[in-house]
Protein backbone atom coordinates (compact mmCIF):
# COMPACT_ATOMS: atom_id res chain seq x y z
CA UNK A 1 0.00 0.00 0.00
CA UNK A 2 2.60 2.23 0.99
CA UNK A 3 4.21 2.17 -2.98
CA UNK A 4 0.74 2.97 -4.29
CA UNK A 5 0.23 6.11 -1.91
CA UNK A 6 3.96 7.26 -2.80
CA UNK A 7 2.78 6.29 -6.31
CA UNK A 8 -0.47 8.83 -6.13
CA UNK A 9 1.19 11.66 -3.98
CA UNK A 10 4.55 11.55 -6.63
CA UNK A 11 2.44 11.94 -9.44
CA UNK A 12 -0.15 14.69 -8.12
CA UNK A 13 2.75 16.59 -8.00
CA UNK A 14 3.57 16.54 -11.90
CA UNK A 15 -0.52 17.43 -12.69
CA UNK A 16 0.28 20.85 -12.98
CA UNK A 17 2.73 20.50 -16.01
CA UNK A 18 1.15 17.89 -17.84
CA UNK A 19 -1.52 20.18 -17.73
CA UNK A 20 0.09 22.71 -19.20
CA UNK A 21 1.65 20.60 -21.87
CA UNK A 22 -1.93 19.27 -22.47
CA UNK A 23 -3.37 22.48 -23.32
CA UNK A 24 -0.47 23.28 -25.85
CA UNK A 25 -1.15 19.79 -27.44
CA UNK A 26 -4.77 19.69 -27.67
CA UNK A 27 -5.28 23.19 -27.92
CA UNK A 28 -8.16 23.31 -26.03
CA UNK A 29 -9.27 23.18 -22.39
CA UNK A 30 -11.58 20.53 -21.86
CA UNK A 31 -9.83 18.17 -24.19
CA UNK A 32 -6.53 18.45 -21.98
CA UNK A 33 -8.21 17.89 -18.84
CA UNK A 34 -9.49 14.58 -20.39
CA UNK A 35 -6.09 14.04 -21.59
CA UNK A 36 -4.79 14.43 -18.26
CA UNK A 37 -7.24 12.12 -16.57
CA UNK A 38 -6.65 9.66 -18.77
CA UNK A 39 -3.24 10.15 -18.19
CA UNK A 40 -3.71 8.99 -14.31
CA UNK A 41 -6.27 6.42 -15.33
CA UNK A 42 -3.76 4.62 -17.37
CA UNK A 43 -0.91 5.11 -14.84
CA UNK A 44 -3.04 3.75 -12.26
CA UNK A 45 -4.08 0.77 -13.90
CA UNK A 46 -0.51 0.28 -15.26
CA UNK A 47 0.84 0.90 -11.81
CA UNK A 48 2.29 -2.76 -11.85
CA UNK A 49 4.69 -2.28 -14.62
CA UNK A 50 6.16 1.04 -12.74
CA UNK A 51 9.17 -0.12 -10.92
CA UNK A 52 9.35 2.04 -8.10
CA UNK A 53 12.71 4.26 -8.61
CA UNK A 54 12.43 5.31 -12.75
CA UNK A 55 11.45 8.10 -13.67
CA UNK A 56 8.11 8.89 -13.11
CA UNK A 57 7.50 12.12 -14.78
CA UNK A 58 8.98 10.77 -18.07
CA UNK A 59 6.89 8.11 -17.43
CA UNK A 60 3.61 10.07 -17.00
CA UNK A 61 4.41 11.96 -20.29
CA UNK A 62 5.04 9.13 -22.22
CA UNK A 63 1.76 7.68 -21.64
CA UNK A 64 0.31 11.62 -22.12
CA UNK A 65 1.64 11.75 -25.49
CA UNK A 66 0.56 8.11 -26.48
CA UNK A 67 -2.40 8.80 -25.50
CA UNK A 68 -2.59 12.05 -27.43
CA UNK A 69 -1.31 10.52 -30.55
CA UNK A 70 -3.21 7.62 -30.37
CA UNK A 71 -6.72 9.48 -29.92
CA UNK A 72 -6.08 12.48 -31.81
CA UNK A 73 -4.75 10.46 -34.59
CA UNK A 74 -1.91 12.72 -34.67
CA UNK A 75 1.34 11.74 -36.70
CA UNK A 76 4.65 11.12 -36.07
CA UNK A 77 5.97 8.69 -38.27
CA UNK A 78 5.85 10.54 -41.54
CA UNK A 79 5.74 14.18 -41.38
CA UNK A 80 5.00 16.37 -44.51
CA UNK A 81 7.69 18.12 -45.53
CA UNK A 82 6.06 20.99 -46.81
CA UNK A 83 3.87 21.09 -43.69
CA UNK A 84 6.57 23.57 -42.41
CA UNK A 85 8.74 26.45 -44.87
CA UNK A 86 12.29 26.44 -44.39
CA UNK A 87 13.16 29.53 -41.91
CA UNK A 88 17.16 30.99 -42.25
CA UNK A 89 19.12 30.49 -39.56
CA UNK A 90 19.16 32.66 -36.30
CA UNK A 91 16.43 33.93 -37.65
CA UNK A 92 14.82 35.98 -34.67
CA UNK A 93 18.36 36.90 -33.63
CA UNK A 94 19.56 38.17 -37.20
CA UNK A 95 16.09 40.54 -36.51
CA UNK A 96 16.00 41.78 -32.84
CA UNK A 97 17.85 45.08 -34.53
CA UNK A 98 14.20 45.66 -36.03
CA UNK A 99 12.60 46.56 -32.68
CA UNK A 100 11.70 49.68 -32.59
CA UNK A 101 13.08 50.57 -28.99
CA UNK A 102 10.96 53.70 -28.54
CA UNK A 103 7.61 51.22 -28.53
CA UNK A 104 9.16 49.02 -25.73
CA UNK A 105 8.58 50.63 -22.67
CA UNK A 106 10.69 48.50 -20.78
CA UNK A 107 13.86 47.87 -18.94
CA UNK A 108 16.90 46.60 -20.93
CA UNK A 109 16.73 43.22 -18.49
CA UNK A 110 13.12 41.86 -19.14
CA UNK A 111 12.92 43.77 -22.36
CA UNK A 112 12.62 40.28 -24.18
CA UNK A 113 10.82 38.79 -22.04
CA UNK A 114 8.17 41.69 -22.26
CA UNK A 115 8.73 41.38 -26.04
CA UNK A 116 6.26 38.92 -26.47
CA UNK A 117 2.96 38.12 -24.52
CA UNK A 118 2.08 34.70 -23.01
CA UNK A 119 -0.56 34.13 -25.87
CA UNK A 120 1.93 34.74 -28.75
CA UNK A 121 4.32 32.27 -27.40
CA UNK A 122 1.24 29.75 -26.99
CA UNK A 123 -0.17 30.51 -30.05
CA UNK A 124 3.51 30.45 -31.96
CA UNK A 125 3.55 26.37 -30.53
CA UNK A 126 0.47 25.54 -31.13
CA UNK A 127 0.85 26.95 -34.70
CA UNK A 128 2.95 24.15 -35.07
CA UNK A 129 2.03 20.55 -37.03
CA UNK A 130 1.98 17.81 -34.58
CA UNK A 131 5.08 16.07 -35.66
CA UNK A 132 7.25 19.46 -34.77
CA UNK A 133 4.90 20.54 -32.05
CA UNK A 134 5.12 17.49 -29.68
CA UNK A 135 8.89 17.31 -29.42
CA UNK A 136 9.19 21.03 -29.22
CA UNK A 137 7.30 21.15 -26.20
CA UNK A 138 8.60 18.03 -24.60
CA UNK A 139 12.43 19.89 -25.28
CA UNK A 140 11.63 23.18 -24.61
CA UNK A 141 8.82 23.20 -22.25
CA UNK A 142 8.92 19.88 -20.60
CA UNK A 143 12.85 19.65 -20.85
CA UNK A 144 13.14 16.15 -22.01
CA UNK A 145 16.13 14.94 -23.86
CA UNK A 146 16.39 14.00 -27.17
CA UNK A 147 16.83 10.45 -26.16
CA UNK A 148 13.88 10.43 -23.56
CA UNK A 149 11.96 12.09 -26.41
CA UNK A 150 12.99 9.59 -29.58
CA UNK A 151 11.74 6.87 -27.19
CA UNK A 152 8.61 8.22 -26.08
CA UNK A 153 7.89 9.19 -29.69
CA UNK A 154 9.36 5.51 -30.87
CA UNK A 155 11.58 8.18 -33.53
CA UNK A 156 15.37 8.02 -33.99
CA UNK A 157 17.15 10.44 -32.25
CA UNK A 158 18.59 12.47 -35.24
CA UNK A 159 14.63 12.52 -36.14
CA UNK A 160 13.87 14.09 -33.02
CA UNK A 161 17.25 16.59 -33.68
CA UNK A 162 15.85 17.72 -37.10
CA UNK A 163 12.22 18.05 -35.85
CA UNK A 164 12.80 19.94 -32.97
CA UNK A 165 15.71 22.34 -35.16
CA UNK A 166 13.24 23.06 -37.74
CA UNK A 167 9.67 23.57 -35.31
CA UNK A 168 12.30 25.78 -33.01
CA UNK A 169 12.93 28.26 -36.52
CA UNK A 170 9.23 27.74 -37.05
CA UNK A 171 8.41 29.11 -33.74
CA UNK A 172 10.74 31.94 -33.97
CA UNK A 173 9.44 33.40 -37.51
CA UNK A 174 5.97 33.90 -35.92
CA UNK A 175 6.63 35.44 -32.65
CA UNK A 176 8.41 37.57 -35.37
CA UNK A 177 5.49 38.03 -37.50
CA UNK A 178 3.33 38.73 -34.44
CA UNK A 179 5.30 41.39 -32.74
CA UNK A 180 5.33 42.92 -36.74
CA UNK A 181 1.30 42.62 -36.58
CA UNK A 182 1.72 44.30 -33.14
CA UNK A 183 4.01 47.44 -34.57
CA UNK A 184 7.22 46.51 -32.80
CA UNK A 185 8.84 46.15 -35.94
CA UNK A 186 10.25 48.64 -38.07
CA UNK A 187 12.39 46.38 -40.49
CA UNK A 188 13.89 49.78 -41.96
CA UNK A 189 16.08 49.31 -39.23
CA UNK A 190 17.71 46.23 -40.62
CA UNK A 191 20.95 45.93 -41.85
CA UNK A 192 20.66 45.48 -45.24
CA UNK A 193 23.48 42.57 -45.09
CA UNK A 194 21.49 40.74 -42.49
CA UNK B 1 39.02 26.10 -30.61
CA UNK B 2 35.80 26.18 -31.87
CA UNK B 3 35.58 29.05 -35.01
CA UNK B 4 31.95 31.37 -34.99
CA UNK B 5 30.57 29.10 -37.52
CA UNK B 6 30.89 25.54 -35.48
CA UNK B 7 29.95 27.62 -32.64
CA UNK B 8 26.45 28.55 -33.72
CA UNK B 9 25.81 25.38 -35.30
CA UNK B 10 26.34 23.67 -32.10
CA UNK B 11 24.44 26.12 -30.06
CA UNK B 12 21.18 24.79 -30.38
CA UNK B 13 22.84 20.81 -28.66
CA UNK B 14 24.68 23.00 -26.36
CA UNK B 15 21.60 24.45 -24.84
CA UNK B 16 19.74 21.49 -24.85
CA UNK B 17 22.66 20.20 -22.90
CA UNK B 18 23.20 17.39 -25.49
CA UNK B 19 27.05 17.94 -26.45
CA UNK B 20 29.72 15.41 -24.94
CA UNK B 21 31.83 17.41 -22.21
CA UNK B 22 34.58 17.94 -24.94
CA UNK B 23 32.31 19.50 -27.39
CA UNK B 24 31.09 21.78 -24.26
CA UNK B 25 34.65 22.68 -23.64
CA UNK B 26 35.30 24.18 -27.44
CA UNK B 27 31.78 25.90 -27.21
CA UNK B 28 32.58 27.53 -24.12
CA UNK B 29 36.33 28.11 -24.62
CA UNK B 30 34.96 30.06 -27.86
CA UNK B 31 32.15 31.76 -26.27
CA UNK B 32 34.30 33.38 -23.73
CA UNK B 33 36.14 35.10 -26.22
CA UNK B 34 33.68 36.05 -28.80
CA UNK B 35 31.57 38.59 -28.19
CA UNK B 36 29.51 38.07 -31.13
CA UNK B 37 28.78 34.24 -30.39
CA UNK B 38 28.21 35.02 -26.77
CA UNK B 39 25.51 37.04 -28.00
CA UNK B 40 23.52 34.56 -29.82
CA UNK B 41 24.55 32.59 -26.74
CA UNK B 42 22.97 34.72 -24.34
CA UNK B 43 19.68 35.48 -26.81
CA UNK B 44 18.95 32.02 -27.35
CA UNK B 45 19.18 31.03 -23.84
CA UNK B 46 16.90 33.85 -22.73
CA UNK B 47 14.52 33.08 -25.19
CA UNK B 48 14.74 29.87 -24.16
CA UNK B 49 13.32 30.69 -20.63
CA UNK B 50 10.44 33.04 -22.23
CA UNK B 51 9.03 30.24 -23.99
CA UNK B 52 9.17 27.55 -21.08
CA UNK B 53 8.08 30.13 -18.49
CA UNK B 54 5.11 31.63 -21.04
CA UNK B 55 3.95 27.92 -22.17
CA UNK B 56 3.55 26.50 -18.82
CA UNK B 57 1.75 29.14 -17.37
CA UNK B 58 -1.22 27.86 -17.08
CA UNK B 59 -3.86 28.08 -14.44
CA UNK B 60 -5.40 24.36 -13.19
CA UNK B 61 -9.71 24.47 -13.74
CA UNK B 62 -11.29 24.44 -10.84
CA UNK B 63 -11.57 21.60 -8.94
CA UNK B 64 -9.24 19.74 -11.25
CA UNK B 65 -6.95 18.29 -8.91
CA UNK B 66 -9.70 16.30 -6.75
CA UNK B 67 -10.98 14.98 -9.98
CA UNK B 68 -7.45 13.83 -10.76
CA UNK B 69 -7.01 12.52 -7.20
CA UNK B 70 -10.68 10.54 -8.21
CA UNK B 71 -8.49 8.76 -10.91
CA UNK B 72 -6.25 7.23 -7.70
CA UNK B 73 -9.57 4.88 -6.77
CA UNK B 74 -9.99 1.45 -5.56
CA UNK B 75 -12.93 0.96 -8.26
CA UNK B 76 -10.29 2.14 -11.52
CA UNK B 77 -8.45 -1.23 -10.10
CA UNK B 78 -8.87 -4.14 -12.62
CA UNK B 79 -11.69 -1.90 -14.17
CA UNK B 80 -9.78 -2.74 -17.60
Amino acid sequence: MGARENFTTDAMQYAPQLFATAMRMTRNRADAEDLVQETFLKGWRAFGSYQEGTNLRAWLFRIMTNTFINKYNAQQRRPQESELDDVEELFLFRRMGAFDQSKINQSAEDQMFQLFTDDEVKNAIEALPETFRIPVLLSDVDGFTYKEIAEMLDIPIGTVMSRLHRGRKAMQKMLYEYAKDRGLVDESLLDPQD
Amino acid sequence: MADCQETLNELERFLDSELSPVRVAEVIGHLKGCSDCQGAYEFHSELRTIIKTKAQNEDLPKGFLDRLLGCFGDEVLGAD
